[in-house]
């Protein structure tokens, strides 16, 4: 698998940019739902927000991509840093008790990703118009990442306890 | 993006309305993101494909996707895709479920699935665990697992090689992957339905809330790394199998091999079968 | 109904279910109608066999209450069979004296008793077999025609080359002339063909298991998943080839769970579906039975009966899965039992079957049985019947499409894989209109409800049973017993008596309305049915009231119930 500094064109790189965007629309919301049904409907919420900033994102990339023919890459073709996407990283740390603070720091491991990802194409692409559009999605990123910071830093920490769970797991089947 | 870009469903558009019963971080989530994501890339038309299923977490999955699927009992999802396909040949036919479902109640089921080498693909979600029943040991189960309550002392027993048994038993696609990789799965489970002949596609999909350890598989799973795989020589995919530890990921085996077809003809009527018991 | 009976037996490689097979074409060649029943033993090859015939002047559907000829090869385990082979002070038995005595068993029954030196006769002939001399020396007795004999011969034994052909004749006619030097016809002179008078109906020749196979074809199931089972396994067997011609397939499952289940597959495709199974197979197909019931998904299974429980008597006939086929599901599932009433009717009951499956979306148990399963008869030529109600196919859907919408009769649209934006996920779960999954009583109790309605509220038309006869002496059984009880109240009526018989095909629902009718008037009843613990009676009784005086003639298997049996018990209560 070729990494992102192979990139060379603004079209592969916006096709690139709006499928990071919307796999991690996609997450949150799928996160947003499987919350609702666990009935944790506060943390949905905060998802849904999550997924609304990035539905944003997305349509800004499409705003981009305005008249250039974006190539259509199957998912295993994308030059990401591994096998997925940077913004759909952490499938696991999720629980269904999970707090706020869980919550922003799942989002907050999520831009960091998306920054450090664009961060490297604009130091290596091989494309000066790439390098430069990924500069600027990786100030974006960085903002979202400093503004997630303040929120964690407003937030209060999770309880000892936030994991306990007073109802045993059911046997559904 | 450009219209030719977008034209043609989306992955998402396999996925129905239904929210999954999934806990928050499970795996199969993984599964129905790479399910779709293959079936997208393939841009098949969904009416065209079928999902079939037993019992279990996994199981669950038809219902989420807008395919045609048929939630049946425990242990039998291959059987009744195998009829499916052989009334049905024009369809995609595809089976999810867990392993307990696939190798201990359906034990014989996967083997004469693998054997009978039908045009269908069978994707296991494999977390060595119960979980709708609340975490009993599964074949895939290390033997000195004690979380159980029904065996306590662990079940002793050494744990199932389910690729292993695939190849062994006459499946014609091998491969293994980790749910945490989902664009692997993807390009996996396309793989497996282009292949004309029964795929086996092993799906490592960790369980955290009766196996959280799991999560680890994160960073524990790895590539075969390996050039000479996928292979086509069955003794060597063996080799491979019963010496790795179960956590590399990748295209193992792949043998063309005649799939199994009706051999249906027609031409002749029923009354040239009546005529034979004329006296 | 004039009619003989002959029991033909002999052990290992003696071949009398080929010599018995022989008589009956040529004997169906002559315009008789016939009957052969098989019993046979446990052994692969080499056991012990009986080819028990009945040749009548109308259509013959069971086994009259005794022999009038018993021809020997040899006596080895008689005494497995010799119960079933009923013989009086009337009945004449030819035996050989090289196999040795006749045996106590035999003897005691006060038959007339005739030696026929039959392996000397065989080892006269080049390649003479002994079952062919003793083909030759029953032949010269019923004088059936000796070319046509000889050319039901050549057809069916063709396959075995023209030296064994040739083998074939000369052994027959060393039995013709044995049969004359003994001068068995003197002795035996009221044993003739009994005549029939000429008709222009066609006949054919046929097992129970082709007969359910043939209504399987003739309802259009072009999906079979087979496991072999002993008395099922023709059924498969007969439809593998056939049903291919059709441009159907028929696949041999690893076990009866498969082969329910991929029945199952097949009908969800669209493909209208069947398998065949005896006890111990439906047994294991009783949960795969549940899931077709709750996803509602047609599909058929022919049930051939052997004796029970457990492995069984499984080369015998019984008929003792009514509970389970009744009952055998967990939690509560409306589903269809029918049975056919005659070896011919297994073409209409298979196809009413498959009929009501589709379009009901349910499943549906035929009960046959060994007896009627493995016996061959020669016929009229079932009827062509035509039913015209078929699957509901959901075509397309303005709104969002409901698999499982509760409608006035039930029966819900099915979408059918293929049809865009129809799909839906049928589930053995408890579910909603829409098929998701739901633990809501309101949609348990609606769906239930939905399929109990869609049963109980269908028109089952004239095919639910056959009544006939009057008075205030009736007869109620099922299924392979029909045929002794029909017998038994005609010669009721020719002894001048009055009897009604009233024989269901359809067991469940039970048409009890229409029961209730055909019972009114009735003041003694006698329910018969081949089981040992009276199950159709505790059925009768659990759904409906029955005549004050009802009596029970309920037995085991294997020996079948006689017609004799069922009128003396009638005689000896009026």
């Amino acid at each position: 698998m070729s990494g992102p500094e192979t990139i060379a064109s603004v079209e592969e790189f916006l096709a690139h940019a709006y499928t990071l965007e919307q796999e991690s629309v996609d997450r949150y919301e799928e996160l947003a739902d499987v919350m609702e049904v666990h009935n944790n409907h506060d943390i949905a919420a905060l998802f849904r927000k999550f997924a609304g900033f990035g539905r944003k994102h997305a349509s800004e990339v499409m705003r981009l991509a305005r008249g250039r023919h974006l190539p259509r890459l199957q998912p295993w073709e994308f030059k990401w840093l591994d096998a997925e996407g940077p913004e759909t990283s952490n499938v696991f740390d999720v629980h269904y008790l999970m707090t706020p603070m869980h919550a922003l720091q799942v989002a907050l491991d999520n831009e960091q990703s998306g920054c450090d990802y664009y961060a490297l194409i604009a130091r290596t692409s091989v494309n000066a118009e790439v390098r430069t559009l990924a500069q600027e999605f990786a100030a974006e990123e960085a903002q979202h990442v400093s503004m997630l910071q303040r929120w964690i830093a407003d937030t209060e920490p999770a309880a000892a306890d936030w994991d306990e769970d007073p109802d045993p797991p059911q046997m559904p089947e | 993006m450009s219209e030719q870009a977008l034209s043609g469903p989306r992955a998402k558009d396999y996925k129905s309305e239904i929210k999954p019963i999934w806990c928050p971080g499970c795996g199969h989530f993984g599964v129905l993101t790479a399910l779709t994501k293959a079936l997208a890339a393939l841009q098949l038309a969904p009416e065209q494909v079928a999902l079939i299923s037993g019992i279990g977490c996994a199981s669950r999955i038809p219902a989420y996707t807008d395919l045609f699927g048929f939630h049946g009992v425990h242990g039998r999802a291959l059987c009744v895709a195998t009829g499916l396909k052989a009334a049905r040949p024009d369809l995609c036919v595809l089976v999810a479920g867990g392993d307990g479902d696939g190798f201990s109640i359906g034990g014989n089921h996967f083997l004469h699935a693998c054997r009978r080498n039908m045009d269908i693909t069978y994707i296991v979600m494999d977390n060595e665990v119960y979980g709708m029943t609340k975490g009993q040991a599964s074949p895939t189960t290390a033997p000195d697992w004690v979380a159980s309550k029904l065996t306590p002392g662990g079940t002793g027993l050494r744990s199932f090689q389910p690729a292993a048994l695939a190849v062994a038993a006459g499946a014609t696609f091998v491969a293994r992957s980790f749910s945490g990789r989902s664009n692997e799965v993807a390009q996996i489970i396309a793989r497996a339905i282009q292949h004309p002949g029964f795929s086996f596609v092993h799906v490592l999909s960790p369980c955290l809330t009766y196996r959280p350890e799991q999560k680890e598989w994160k960073h524990a799973v790895t590539d075969f790394g390996r050039d000479d795989l996928p292979t086509a020589n069955a003794a060597l995919a063996m080799q491979v199998l019963l010496n790795d530890g179960g956590l590399s990921t990748g295209l193992i085996y792949e043998f063309e091999r005649p799939a199994w077809r009706p051999r249906a003809q027609t031409g002749a009527g029923l009354a040239a079968v009546e005529e034979e018991f004329a006296v | 109904m004039r009619s003989l009976s002959l029991a033909l037996v002999g052990s290992g490689g003696a071949g009398v279910v080929t010599a018995g097979g022989l008589l009956l074409a040529a004997a169906a060649r002559t315009g008789s109608y016939a009957m052969m029943r098989r019993s046979s033993g446990p052994q692969i090859r080499g056991g012990e066999s009986a080819a028990l015939l009945r040749f009548a002047d109308q259509a013959v559907e069971c086994a009259d209450d005794s022999f009038d000829l018993l021809l020997a090869c040899d006596w080895r385990n008689v005494d497995r069979f010799v119960d079933e082979i009923p013989l009086g002070a009337h009945s004449l038995v030819l035996y050989d004296p090289a196999a040795g005595e006749v045996p106590a068993l035999i003897a005691d029954c006060g038959p007339r008793l005739l030696a026929v030196p039959l392996a000397d006769v065989a080892a006269s002939v080049h390649h003479g077999r002994i079952n062919m001399v003793a083909l030759g020396v029953i032949a010269h007795m019923l004088q059936l025609d000796a070319s046509l004999l000889a050319s039901v011969i050549t057809d069916t034994l063709a396959h075995k080359g023209h030296a064994a052909v040739a083998a074939s004749h000369a052994a027959v006619a060393a039995g013709r002339e044995l049969g004359r030097r003994l001068a068995v016809d003197a002795t035996g002179s009221e044993l003739r063909l009994p005549a029939t008078a000429a008709t222009d109906a066609a006949r054919w020749t046929m097992t129970g298991n082709e007969a359910c196979g043939l209504g399987a074809l003739r309802g259009e199931v072009r999906f079979v998943a087979a496991y072999p089972i002993t008395p099922a396994s023709e059924l498969l067997e007969w439809l593998a080839p056939r049903i291919e011609a059709l441009g159907g397939t028929l696949l041999q499952a690893e076990d009866e769970l498969a082969s329910v289940n991929m029945i199952m597959g097949a009908s969800f495709g669209g493909v209208a579906s069947l398998t065949a199974t005896s006890g111990p197979g439906l047994a294991l197909m009783m949960e795969g039975l549940g899931l077709a019931v709750a996803s509602e998904t047609p599909v058929v299974v022919v049930n051939v009966m052997r004796g029970g429980p457990s492995t069984g008597i499984p080369t015998k006939s019984e008929q003792t899965d009514l509970n389970i086929a009744l009952y055998g599901m967990h939690g509560e599932a409306p589903h269809i039992v029918l049975a056919p009433l005659s070896i011919g009717d297994g073409v209409l009951a298979t196809q009413w079957a498959v009929h009501l499956a589709e379009s009901l979306q349910t499943a549906v148990i035929v009960l046959s049985d060994q007896l009627l399963g493995q016996s061959r008869a020669v016929l009229d030529r079932p009827a062509d019947v035509s039913f015209m109600r078929r699957r509901r196919v959901a075509g397309s859907a303005a709104a969002a499409y409901q698999r499982y919408v509760l409608t006035a009769d039930g029966v819900s649209p099915m979408a059918i894989p293929g049809s865009s934006g129809m799909a839906y996920t049928a589930d053995g779960l408890e579910h909603d209109q829409a098929g998701i999954p739901s633990t809501r009583a309101r949609d348990h109790a609606e769906q239930l409800a939905k399929r109990e309605r869609k049963l109980a509220e269908a028109d089952y038309g004239p095919h639910w049973g056959e009544v006939s006869g009057d008075g205030s002496t009736a007869v109620i059984t099922w299924g392979s017993c029909t045929g002794a009880a029909r017998e038994a109240v005609q010669r009721l009526r020719a002894s001048g008596n009055r009897a009604r018989l009233i024989a269901l095909r359809l067991l469940s629902p039970l048409p009890a309305a229409r029961v209730a009718e055909a019972l009114s008037g009735v003041e003694r009843l006698l329910v018969v049915e081949q089981s040992h613990s009276a199950q159709f009676y505790r059925y009768l009784r659990s759904q409906m009231d029955l005549p004050a005086r009802t009596d029970i003639l309920a037995r085991a298997g294997p020996v079948p119930i006689a017609p004799g049996e069922i009128s003396a018990r009638l005689q000896a209560g009026s």
